[in-house]
């Protein structure tokens, strides 16, 4: 576990003007137009709302975001990181060193969060919840103990489990409370992530079916059934959180209802079918509708930009633009 | 609440949130699953208002509980006789009015309506809502009254939302909410303008307020140079002003701010709104617009610098506030007067500039001066818009002593506003009549209001008596009629309908001038005054050029020259009574109410995503879409801007203020799409532009599946 992450062990200069994949500058490009800080969220506009949540929803929402903290904080410090080696193209490495410093935008936006919404108090109670709690622990324990093994597809697939599936038990709640106007403002910040973490886990997913080419049958298979015991072993212990988390609010169910929603689209990004039949995955609409991660949402000027925005692309105007 | 049916099996047990989220998910056969929404709305009442709505055995009952504990105004029913009251209540409940969409119902009950004090139960039905502002508007007219109550329940006027909310309650904020203010180069004025935006957004207001006129950074201060620290400092006191008082109100404090674009503090205005800018900058919830003259765009044409001009210097020079200066007029002079200080920057650069931040954040608005100022029929200088960048009116400065009290009241502005849903007004068949009663509805708001902790917006209202008409689902409408937004009819149905709406209201308010025998303050020196206003009607036929629209307005007059020259001599001779009589809004929420398509804008989705502060993510489909019209709800996106700015342009030259005008492109575009969106508005005569909205697709890939907004 203490071992060193690898890296890269030759760096050459990363030329774009030469692209192997198109795969590589569409997500870049994508990534560099979503760039976005928690400053642009007027997360302040929510102080009234977390007035009216009880106590009880209180504490549930700062340990979840304690967890995000956690989850994105590996992301950004081992997780994309320790891809860069085994990179296909060199792109792909520029692609990973971007996923990881968004990760730390992720990480901090919880505190800006915290630092909002609670006192010092509260903030330190729930990180010292967030490092007691045992099944939060096992899973970045899990996680981690991949990202520092020796197989490098092993490691995209926890990877795309990370950003894929384990997120989006903590997700759901700023989704519920939006659906529900409470933390609306938060609810913006969130979808901001989530927007990430979507184009995160397809890119990672997407590499890992790359390198699987060629691979042979007996390799294929054994990276799937690798795939799904992974993801059981981390459902089992997602399931528990969840429990631990959302009985006292009586949500637990439904939440569930999410993450085997959440696990199947994982398996897809890998490019496997879906473990969970649809009889399970029929989460409230009013949460799935919440998620969409498109830009279109209309709002008025009372209520911040919301995540409609992106960094645009400059060109000249040209004399025939003048000419009237 | 619709129609009752029973819930079908696949939906018994979800919660009116939940269905209503599913109009944003695809049915099992691919289509929109329309019927969702209206159970949501049905649910809702059931499992929720109905629920916590106090029971009363009847109105007289309910009245004198409500007098008595302080919820109505007692003054606004004793203008009314019993029995009246209770006739008009009977004639509003026999209308059967339901709400068409959940959003509608829960907007009205969450926003709206008469609650509690603990906040928890309800003690208003919509027609209660509806007779109490008709009674308070009215004043004692009981032909007002029961005119309004069936304008308003018949949907074609609906009052905007501070009057709508407000009248009749003894609990309540102002009936307007709309102000603009100026600001002059010296601290007693800014320090008045802060202390006037706290007072207007604690009773609700929305505050624009007009930066051009303080000294730019590093200007001198009593003749020492480098001293004056520029308009980004009072753009920070201004927002946190407004996000404090959103601490008090029922609504959130909002606020905009506008600058010339050859104010030399103009980059570091627009930088503040950079997604990277310094925290200690960067203006979070404040509105940007920017006023933009002709001149700009000539020196664009030529590929020149443009110049940006000390307004400390150019007071000094020309006696009068840089604002009161037509930078097109004097633009030569000023670059060759050596006692104005100036700097350059590429005209060209400047345009891209505004579209880069125009992606990052929507912002600024901007306001075409000269075309403002060459459409105004109103003696004086207009040199700013509002929160909303429909209001265009005429301004004076005030001036203070040192303890801030007023050495002389200037003009500032108030506007108040209210909105007709073109297709209920075009099925009434009576446009003359529903514009009447509007007309006379805003100006009961404009007569009752009185801001007195602002002394030179209460002013100002007083003298002017400026009310805005606008207007609303044009898009729904045309879609209904199956004309396509932005078409060779639908332009043509915009200009003859909003042509017929300017003589009504021109003739309403020159009726009442003549009722009460008052005109609104200079109106001598007005184009109505002198008949300059009226030539392009009596001297130029208006009518349908194509044969839908004509069919369209079968049944309904369309005045002729005849007319015009009979009403331009009527008001020659008597006047109107208001200063300005129309002004398109945005209508978000009462638009929902109402069952409308917003302003005059083409939708922004076929089911849109509405994010409000108190409301969270709510779904609302287009007024009157089903799976067979669907082609004729194109959205705003897929429209593109020739075609809503050809719409407006049609509009425009028949509105005396100006259209909240937004531009929607999809995020493929460049800053270059966005700079000819605006060169092309501004030939257009457009006279604002709103915000500019983005729409990015997820990527393939990460969609959710069968969700509706994410289709393209």
């Amino acid at each position: 576990m203490t071992e060193k992450i690898k890296l890269a062990n030759k760096v050459e200069a990363i030329n774009w003007n030469r692209i192997q994949d198109d795969k590589d500058v569409e997500v870049w490009n994508r990534l560099v137009n979503n760039f976005w800080l928690p400053e642009k969220i007027p997360l302040s506009n929510d102080i009234q709302s977390w007035g009216t949540l009880t106590e009880a929803e209180k504490l549930l929402t700062m340990r979840v975001f304690t967890g995000l903290t956690l989850l994105d904080t590996l992301q950004g410090t081992v997780g994309a990181v320790s891809l860069i080696p085994d990179a296909l193209t060199p792109h792909e490495e520029a692609v990973y060193t971007n996923i990881a410093f968004m990760e730390s935008v992720h990480a901090k936006s919880y505190s800006s969060i915290f630092s909002t919404l609670a006192s010092t108090k509260e903030i330190d109670e729930a990180f010292r919840w967030s490092t007691e709690n045992v099944n939060l622990q096992k899973k970045a324990q899990i996680i981690e103990s991949y990202y520092h093994g020796e197989d490098p597809l092993k490691r995209k697939i926890a990877s795309t489990l990370l950003e894929s599936f384990l997120f989006y038990s903590g997700f759901y709640l700023p989704m519920h409370w939006s659906s529900h106007a409470k933390l609306t403002n938060t609810a913006d910040l969130i979808r901001l992530i989530i927007r990430d973490e979507a184009v995160h886990g397809y890119y990672i997913g997407y590499k890992f079916q790359k390198g699987l080419e060629g691979a042979s049958e007996e390799r294929k298979q054994e990276l799937k059934d690798y795939t799904f015991e992974l993801m059981y072993e981390l459902y089992e212990n997602e399931v528990q959180y969840t429990h631990d988390l959302y009985d006292p609010v009586g949500l637990s169910e439904d939440v569930k209802k999410f993450l085997h929603y959440n696990a199947n689209k994982a398996l897809m990004n890998l490019g496997y079918e879906a473990m969970f039949p649809a009889t399970v995955t029929d989460v409230s609409p009013a949460i799935l509708a919440a998620l969409s991660p498109n830009a279109d949402e209309n709002h008025d000027f009372f209520s911040g930009s919301g995540s409609s925005y992106v960094i645009g692309k400059a060109v000249n105007t040209e004399d025939e633009d003048w000419d009237f | 609440m619709t129609e009752t049916k029973e819930l079908p099996a696949n939906m018994q047990g979800l919660s009116y949130n939940d269905l209503n989220a599913m109009l944003n998910l695809y049915g099992p056969d691919g289509k929109i699953q329309f019927e969702v929404d209206r159970y949501a709305a049905r649910q809702y009442f059931l499992d929720h208002v109905n629920n916590n709505t106090v029971f009363f055995h009847d109105l007289d009952e309910k009245l004198e509980y409500l007098v008595k504990h302080e919820y109505y105004e007692r003054e606004t029913l004793d203008q009314y006789s019993m029995n009246f009251i209770r006739d008009l209540f009977k004639r509003a409940f026999a209308k059967k009015f339901r709400f068409e969409t959940f959003l509608g119902a829960f907007k009205f009950y969450t926003s709206y309506t008469l609650k509690t004090f603990d906040g928890k139960r309800y003690l208003e039905r919509y027609e209660d809502r509806v007779c109490m502002v008709a009674l308070h508007l009215a004043r004692g007219d009981e032909q007002l009254a029961t005119s309004l109550v069936d304008e308003i329940i018949g949907g074609r006027f609906q009052p905007a939302t501070p009057t709508f909310l407000n009248a009749g309650k003894a609990q309540r904020g102002e009936l307007v909410s709309c102000f603009l203010l100026r600001i002059e180069d010296n601290m007693e004025s800014i320090a008045r303008a802060v202390n006037s935006s706290l007072q207007l957004s604690k009773r609700g207001g929305g505050v624009a307020l007009s930066l051009t006129n303080l000294r730019e950074h590093g200007a001198p201060i009593k003749q020492i140079e480098n001293q004056s620290s520029g308009v980004i400092p009072v753009m920070k006191l201004l927002e946190d002003s407004f996000s404090y008082a959103n601490q008090l109100g029922a609504r959130q404090g909002a606020g905009a701010v506008y600058l010339n674009a050859h104010h030399p503090d103009i980059h570091r205005f627009l930088d503040t709104k950079r997604e990277n800018a310094d925290e200690k900058i960067r203006i979070k919830t404040l509105s940007l617009g920017v006023v933009i003259p002709d001149i700009t765009f000539e020196l664009a044409r030529k590929n020149e610098d443009m110049y940006l001009f000390s307004p400390y210097d150019v007071q000094r020079v020309y006696g009068v506030p840089f604002s009161e200066i037509s930078v097109t007029e004097k633009y030569e002079e000023m670059v060759d007067d050596s006692r104005i200080k100036k700097t350059k920057i590429s005209a060209r650069e400047f345009f891209q500039t505004l579209a880069e931040i125009q992606f990052e954040s929507g912002y600024p608005y901007i306001m075409f001066e000269d075309t403002v100022n060459r459409e105004n029929p109103i003696e004086g200088r207009i040199t700013m818009s509002n929160l909303c960048s429909e209001i265009l009116q005429v301004s004076s400065a005030s001036e203070f002593a040192d303890d801030l009290s007023y050495s002389k009241v200037g003009k500032d502005i108030s506007c108040n506003l209210g909105s007709m849903n073109i297709a209920k007004a075009m099925d009434g068949k009576d446009l003359e009549g529903s514009v009447d009663i509007a007309i006379r509805a805003l100006s009961a708001v404009s007569d009752m209001s009185y801001i007195g902790s602002v002394p030179s917006i209460a002013d100002g209202n007083k003298k002017s008596h400026a009310i805005g008409l606008g207007q609303m689902n044009l898009h729904g409408f045309l879609a209904r009629e199956h004309i396509y937004y932005g078409s060779e009819e639908g332009i043509d149905f915009t200009n003859i309908y909003f042509y017929t709406i300017l003589f009504h209201a021109l003739t309403a308010s020159n009726k009442i001038a003549m009722e009460r025998g008052e005109t609104f303050d200079n109106f001598e020196n007005s184009k109505y005054a002198s008949g300059e206003f009226f030539d392009k009607y009596t001297t130029q036929q208006w009518a349908p050029a194509t044969a839908r629209v004509s069919e369209l307005f079968d049944g309904i007059h369309i005045p002729t020259q005849e007319d015009w020259s009979a009403l331009k001599d009527s008001v020659m001779k008597h006047g109107i009574y208001n200063q300005n009589l129309q002004a398109v809004p945005p209508t978000g929420s009462i638009s929902y109410i109402n069952n409308s398509t917003s302003s005059i804008h083409p939708v922004a989705a076929k089911i849109e995503i509405r994010k409000e502060g108190k409301i969270g993510r709510v779904y609302y489909p287009a007024p009157y879409m089903n799976n067979e019209n669907i082609d004729f709800y194109e959205d705003a996106y897929e429209i593109g801007y020739e075609k809503i700015i050809d719409t407006y342009a049609a509009a425009t030259q028949h509105v005396d203020q100006g259209l909240s005008l937004t531009l929607f492109f999809k995020d493929t575009v460049t800053t270059r799409d966005i700079n000819k969106a605006q060169i092309y508005a501004w030939r257009k005569g457009i006279k604002s532009l709103y915000y500019i909205r983005l729409r990015q697709l997820a990527l393939e890939g990460t969609e959710v599946e069968g969700c509706v907004s994410c289709a393209l």
